[in-house]
């Protein structure tokens, strides 16, 4: 085995990695901080891709129209929340259900808004060489997009009053309750955070993953599968997770087949359930 | 709770009494409005109405008016089922327009063939197909990377890479390719399948790089093959490896892709809009004052066009709409003037003699014609199904790999 | 007499509902009758997700793997013998339902053995059709005459065909929905009558307290496999249904939107109504139906989105659900009676005899030791090798400031948690490894701090399933629960809700339900948490009586309750043995009160 060649799978794996990252974390901070599963997760994903994509197609440039799309899926995540979330807490399944026919809702909201022709934007040209093999900036760029991701929601979750907020109201309900902090407005933040979240992927990864309207299936699918199984320290083990499945699959695609990568990444997950029922983090001290 | 269904009857026999008496000629009509395939779903309905209208303003079929009924199944499958039987046991059709996917043919197939009605399949699809009921006007696999392989080895250079979704349709090519690069004098110095959830290329790319191929046969599906250029493009490998496929700009691919990445992309299919006849100058015409010049013409709605004038051209010659005497008459050597040259219906394999365009995209999100290679034959269908000589097959060939 | 009606109303009106549409059948328009089919069948097929969620408690995503995996099955099987036999409904049937049912028991033996998490399971329950969905596609296999042929499918599957023999022919749509009718309907009276019997009273405890249900000697997870099992074959008998009915199957049963649309044909029908899901399916499949032909055909899956965001929202128990609601209020509630309960009065010679007549089947009374138990939870150790041995005679209490490591110690010895080291033995059987109901099994009666009752049973069917896991035989069971249910005088509540009692009240019957195993060493965590002083007394009188014919291990905080036991007392101090004695010496020891008070030099 040729070292330019390892080393670019290497770099592209992790790059493979910090791309499911991304488009994990809203989800693991929506479960981690609500225990709520979000369902409807890809299709805010998806209204991101949109959003951005038509902050473009009116002339401002790609990088005005990230926050956008992240201002917008937040706005949508709190009503969302207030709408609907909000009459369910504590109902695990039944959020997953609702928020899955809220998905389908979406996506069908798309097709009609958008029809099935949206010109992409196109990925920056540039690329580099390592040995014989030449690989695209911006996919690598992603690896430091999720590391800047994960410290921006691990210093909102520690360093800011909200943060502490959140922690508080999901590790003790009633205490939080009883100093007065409003659990329901924390919530709808948290939710609006999520999916701004999913906002800002579905934007940062527009150049990679062109919008459609069901673009954020196959994402948020990966998505559960990971938050799952990392279990109740939802950041931390999320990272782990999607380092470890989405690195692992395609590191195996590289060197056998895509389906095989695929069908790695299912097994992966069930054999990681068979070993931690409860997620691997279910013995973890840290508590994000 | 099921007696509500007494009631439903009821209802549904009386707006069935209201709607039987005049005399006309119906065809049924099943495609995707909805869901993830309605990119083609309703472009081929829309050629439906539009090839009806033609043929209604010419008079129709034996003087009598054609009318459509009409069904959307929602990109699922077991909607192509209900909605078959339903055609057949409630709105008596005389022929059925329907289906985009090989599995959503083979749903429907054997039900038309019990019900011995004229089935009309328009898509590429992967080929093979082999019923006496059913006529497929799109193009097969082997019908354009027959032309496809031959142009890449002699423009590109003789190492191939494959890069297929892992189901039929990326399979069969995959032979074809194998058979014609051998043909050609050419190589395949890789290939990789890819599972349909794949939303990441870097492995694909990095083998790509790795088996050092001068071209690269590309064949994702929808979304998938958007993302793969894109990354392809941007990794600057477009302009030292070539990209050519069968169904590059089948659908929206051309639109999505951004310029950089799909200019000098090549595709051979059966028809592009900017082939240049009058018959396709007329075409574009009449569906541009329909429905707008916002989405390019796709191949499968041209397909449909064809599909809907060579049956109307078989009752005329039948003179009647009695199911054999159709077959009988489209087993003819019907040819038609279509959008996309003269296409013939081969008479033993039900499949369509027709041009192959190779194209490449070019800057403004449209194809440029670069080649056309008049006339192909169907050859792998036309070897293995004679439906004249054996009207009894009901297969669907696959090649042995 | 509406009473009576209400109680079989799962029964009367399905029966109805079935005649109806055999006798409708003939007459129905052909194309009405092929549509209708469907429905049927997906109706059947909402059933077996019924069966494991709506009863089971476990929302599984995979009723679609063993549907289409059922049917694939049953096709194979019918496409290679209909040419020569005929009769496809014969053999497709029975092959699909014992394939499904396998499937579902592997998946299920993984899921619950380990003990997975609810959310985990789900999940890997999705995972389990999604990757089916994804190797599928590429899946080519020939079987006789029939070709799988990836995503191209599986096709020229025979029709509906009753007769025998080569000749036999399909079945005209009016008679292929009559067939499906009949064969759905013996299903849904098959399951009915399954959900109504021993085992599926078992199922429904699952659902409702899973630790209860254990901790009263059920092993569950037997249970638990044992009814995805069964749900597996229903669904497997669908799926071939479904495959002679669309004579054509291909991998995109195995689709998302496939397995989540199951959930609503069960939600718009009523969760846990076994009838629900047909009318659910009824209802969707018109809806679509008549959506997918007519002008709102292209927004289907918007309103199929929006229906199930409000029927989650506001309609949590389906049309059935509602109804059966509003026809209750109009019947006399049969909770009335948990208003005039009296107080509980232990009638000590009853309750000699009661435990008498226990040591006479279950043996005498059993010893339990702690040698050097030892459990942590990371840097925690609430059990920090103890090593104790409890005899019968006199009741122990186990005391202790907040955090000393009681509850703890009580929950390693039931196996609520897992010790990590040492060893817990019950007489000479080292029971360290066993899980829960292994060790209810060999004598060991728990009861936790919170009354654990099944809130949704009458007070005698939660009294009945405790008596049912040691007897395993109705009749017995029976009259042990009446007993019990006499020395507690609850006799006039025996039909009410156990959730409409009195906390106090469902501490009692959560009591009488542990006596009801007969158990050989009974440990109470904090039994007189929330009882009245008068109650607390009662209490007192009974632990006194059952420590003179078992092992009995009291957690307790209430002093003043310590002291009228009148038996041996421990102290744990975090995680260890800190002192022993009687309650008055215990009271003496300065070293004791230091540690109540937080004067913790003592460590």
């Amino acid at each position: 085995m040729e070292l330019d060649f390892l080393a670019t799978v290497l770099l592209s794996s992790l790059s493979s990695a910090s791309i499911l990252l991304i488009a994990t974390l809203g989800l693991a901070v929506v479960y981690g901080l609500m225990g709520v599963i979000n369902l409807a997760h890809g299709e805010f994903l998806m209204v991101g891709a949109y959003s951005a994509l038509t902050a473009t197609q009116i002339g401002l440039p790609f990088l005005l129209a990230i926050p956008v799309a992240v201002a917008m899926t937040m706005l949508i995540g709190a009503i969302v929340e207030l709408l609907i979330i909000r009459r369910l807490y504590g109902r695990l399944f039944d959020t997953m259900l609702a928020t899955w026919g809220l998905g389908m809702v979406f996506n069908q909201g798309a097709v009609l808004l958008f029809g099935t022709v949206s010109p992409g934007i196109g990925m920056p040209q540039w690329n580099f060489k390592i040995g014989d093999y030449s690989l695209a900036v911006y996919p690598i760029a992603m690896i430091f997009v999720a590391a800047v991701m994960l410290a921006f929601v691990y210093m909102l979750m520690t360093k800011t009053l909200y943060g502490m907020k959140a922690r508080a109201s999901i590790q003790e309900p009633e205490m939080a309750q009883a100093i007065g902090i409003d659990s329901s407005r924390v919530n709808t933040l948290t939710f609006a955070i999520g999916c701004g979240l999913a906002g800002f992927a579905g934007a940062i990864l527009l150049p990679i993953v062109p919008a459609t309207p069901s673009m954020g299936l196959f994402f948020a699918v990966k998505g559960f599968l990971t938050v799952v199984v990392a279990g109740p320290v939802a950041l931390t083990g999320s990272a782990v997770t999607a380092l470890g499945l989405g690195g692992g699959a395609s590191l195996t695609a590289s060197f056998m087949t895509s389906m095989v990568g695929d069908v790695f990444f299912f097994l992966v997950t069930a054999l990681l359930l068979w070993l931690y029922p409860m997620g691997i983090s279910s013995k973890w001290r840290r508590k994000l | 709770m099921k007696n509500i269904l007494g009631a439903l009857s009821l209802t549904t026999a009386l707006a069935l009494a209201s709607t039987a008496a005049t005399a006309e000629v119906k065809v049924g009509a099943i495609f995707d409005l909805t869901g993830g395939l309605n990119i083609y779903g309703i472009q081929q309905d829309n050629a439906l109405d539009l090839a009806i209208e033609s043929v209604n303003a010419a008079g129709g079929v034996n003087g009598e008016q054609v009318t459509a009924v009409g069904y959307d199944a929602q990109s699922e499958l077991s909607k192509y089922t209900q909605f078959a039987q339903t055609s057949v046991l409630r709105d008596g059709i005389s022929a059925m327009f329907a289906g985009l996917t090989s599995s959503s043919r083979e749903a429907i197939r054997p039900i038309l063939r019990e019900a011995n009605i004229p089935y009309f399949y328009s898509s590429l699809y992967e080929g093979g197909a082999c019923d006496r009921q059913t006529f497929v006007t799109g193009s097969s696999a082997s019908q354009q990377l027959n032309v496809l392989i031959k142009w890449a080895v002699e423009n590109y250079g003789p190492k191939i890479y494959i890069m297929a979704p892992d189901y039929n349709f990326g399979t069969i090519s995959g032979h074809w390719i194998h058979e014609y690069a051998a043909q050609n004098g050419a190589e395949v110095v890789g290939e990789d399948y890819l599972a349909l959830s794949v939303t990441d290329y870097a492995p694909t790319i990095q083998k790509i790089q790795s088996a050092k191929p001068d071209v690269v046969v590309a064949l994702p599906v929808g979304a998938a093959q958007t993302g793969f250029l894109e990354q392809f493009a941007a990794a600057g490998l477009k302009d030292s490896i070539g990209v050519v496929s069968t169904n590059y700009g089948s659908g929206n691919q051309q639109v999505v892709v951004s310029p950089q990445a799909g200019e000098g992309l090549v595709s051979a299919m059966g028809y592009f809009p900017s082939v240049e006849s009058t018959a396709n100058a007329a075409f574009k015409t009449a569906w541009e004052a329909k429905y707008g010049t916002e989405t390019p013409i796709v191949a499968g709605a041209v397909d449909v066009w064809n599909a809907v004038h060579l049956w109307a051209a078989a009752v005329n010659k039948a003179g009647s709409t009695e199911p054999d005497a159709v077959i009988g008459a489209l087993e003819s050597g019907l040819t038609f003037d279509a959008p996309n040259g003269t296409v013939t219906l081969e008479p033993g394999s039900h499949h369509l003699r027709q041009d192959i365009y190779i194209a490449r995209g070019n800057a403004a999100n449209g194809f440029d014609i670069v080649e056309t290679f008049a006339d192909s034959a169907p050859t792998y269908e036309n070897e293995q199904c004679d439906l004249i000589k054996n009207p009894g097959l009901a297969e669907h060939f696959t090649p042995e790999s | 007499m509406f009473e009576k009606l209400h109680h079989h109303a799962g029964l009367v009106f399905p029966i109805l509902a079935t005649i109806a549409a055999l006798a409708v059948s003939g007459s129905l328009d052909a194309y009405l009758a092929f549509v209708a089919t469907s429905w049927v069948i997906f109706g059947l097929l909402g059933l077996s997700l019924d069966v494991i969620w709506g009863r089971g408690g476990f929302l599984s995503l995979a009723q679609t793997a063993f549907y289409g995996l059922g049917g694939y099955f049953g096709a194979v099987i019918a496409i290679n013998l209909s040419p020569s036999f005929g009769m496809t409904v014969v053999w497709a049937l029975p092959a699909s339902a014992l394939f499904g049912a396998l499937i579902a028991a592997a998946l299920g033996y993984v899921i619950f053995y380990s003990r997975m998490g609810a959310l985990q399971s789900t999940i890997l329950s999705y995972t389990f059709t999604l990757l089916l969905w994804s190797v599928t596609q590429t899946f080519k296999l020939d079987v006789g005459a029939a070709t799988i042929g990836g995503d191209n499918g599986l096709s020229s599957i025979p029709g509906f065909v009753l007769g025998v023999g080569s000749e036999a022919a399909k079945l005209k749509p009016n008679a292929a929905f009559a067939v499906v009718v009949a064969i759905s309907a013996a299903v849904y009276f098959l399951t009915y009558w399954l959900m109504r019997s021993n085992f599926g009273k078992i199922v429904d405890c699952i659902r409702i307290d899973i630790e209860k249900i254990e901790l009263l000697g059920y092993d569950i997870r037997k249970f638990q496999v044992l009814n995805f099992a069964y749900s597996g074959a229903v669904a497997g008998i669908a799926g071939s249904l479904f495959a002679l009915w669309a004579n054509y199957l291909n991998p995109s049963i195995f689709s998302v939107q496939e397995a989540l649309l199951i959930p609503i044909y069960v939600l718009v029908g009523g969760l846990g109504t076994l009838a629900g899901p047909f009318l659910g399916a009824l209802v969707i499949g018109a809806l679509s139906f008549w959506l997918g032909g007519g002008a709102a055909g292209g927004q289907t899956t918007l309103i199929l989105g929006a229906v199930l965001i409000l029927l989650v929202l506001f309609l949590q128990n389906g049309f059935l659900g509602a109804l059966d609601k509003l026809w209750k209020r109009h019947l006399p509630d049969p909770n009335d009676a948990a208003r005039h309960a009296g107080a509980v009065k232990i009638d000590t010679d009853v309750l000699e005899e009661i435990l008498r007549d226990a040591s006479d089947q279950a043996g005498p009374a059993k010893n339990l030791t702690t040698d050097e138990a030892y459990k942590r939870f990371g840097g925690v150790i609430p059990v920090n090798k103890v090593s104790r041995n409890f005899v019968p005679g006199k009741p122990y209490a186990l005391i202790g400031p907040n955090g000393a490591g009681k509850s703890s110690f009580l929950k390693t010895c039931v196996g609520i948690y897992r010790p990590e080291g040492g060893r817990i033995s019950l007489d000479d059987d080292d029971i360290t490894k066993l899980p829960i109901f292994a060790r209810v099994r060999t004598g060991m009666g728990v009861k936790n701090q919170k009354p654990q009752v099944f809130g949704e049973n009458t007070v005698m069917e939660n009294l009945w399933i405790a008596a049912y896991a040691r007897t395993k035989e109705a009749g017995a069971a029976e009259a042990i629960s009446r007993r019990i249910l006499g020395m507690l005088g609850l006799e006039a509540q025996c039909d009410v809700q156990a959730s409409t009692l009195s906390h106090g009240q469902q501490q009692w019957l959560d009591i009488g339900m542990v006596l009801c195993l007969a158990p050989r060493v009974v440990l109470l965590d904090e039994p007189a948490a929330g009882m009245t002083n008068e109650e607390t007394r009662e209490l007192s009188v009974l632990v006194r009586t059952l420590a003179k014919h078992t092992t009995v291990v009291v957690v307790e905080h209430d002093m003043e309750f310590v002291r009228t036991l009148e038996g041996h007392v421990t102290v744990l101090h975090q995680g260890k043995l800190f002192a022993e004695g009687d309650i008055e010496t215990l009271r003496a020891n300065d070293a004791v009160l230091d540690i109540y008070l937080g004067r913790g030099v003592h460590v």
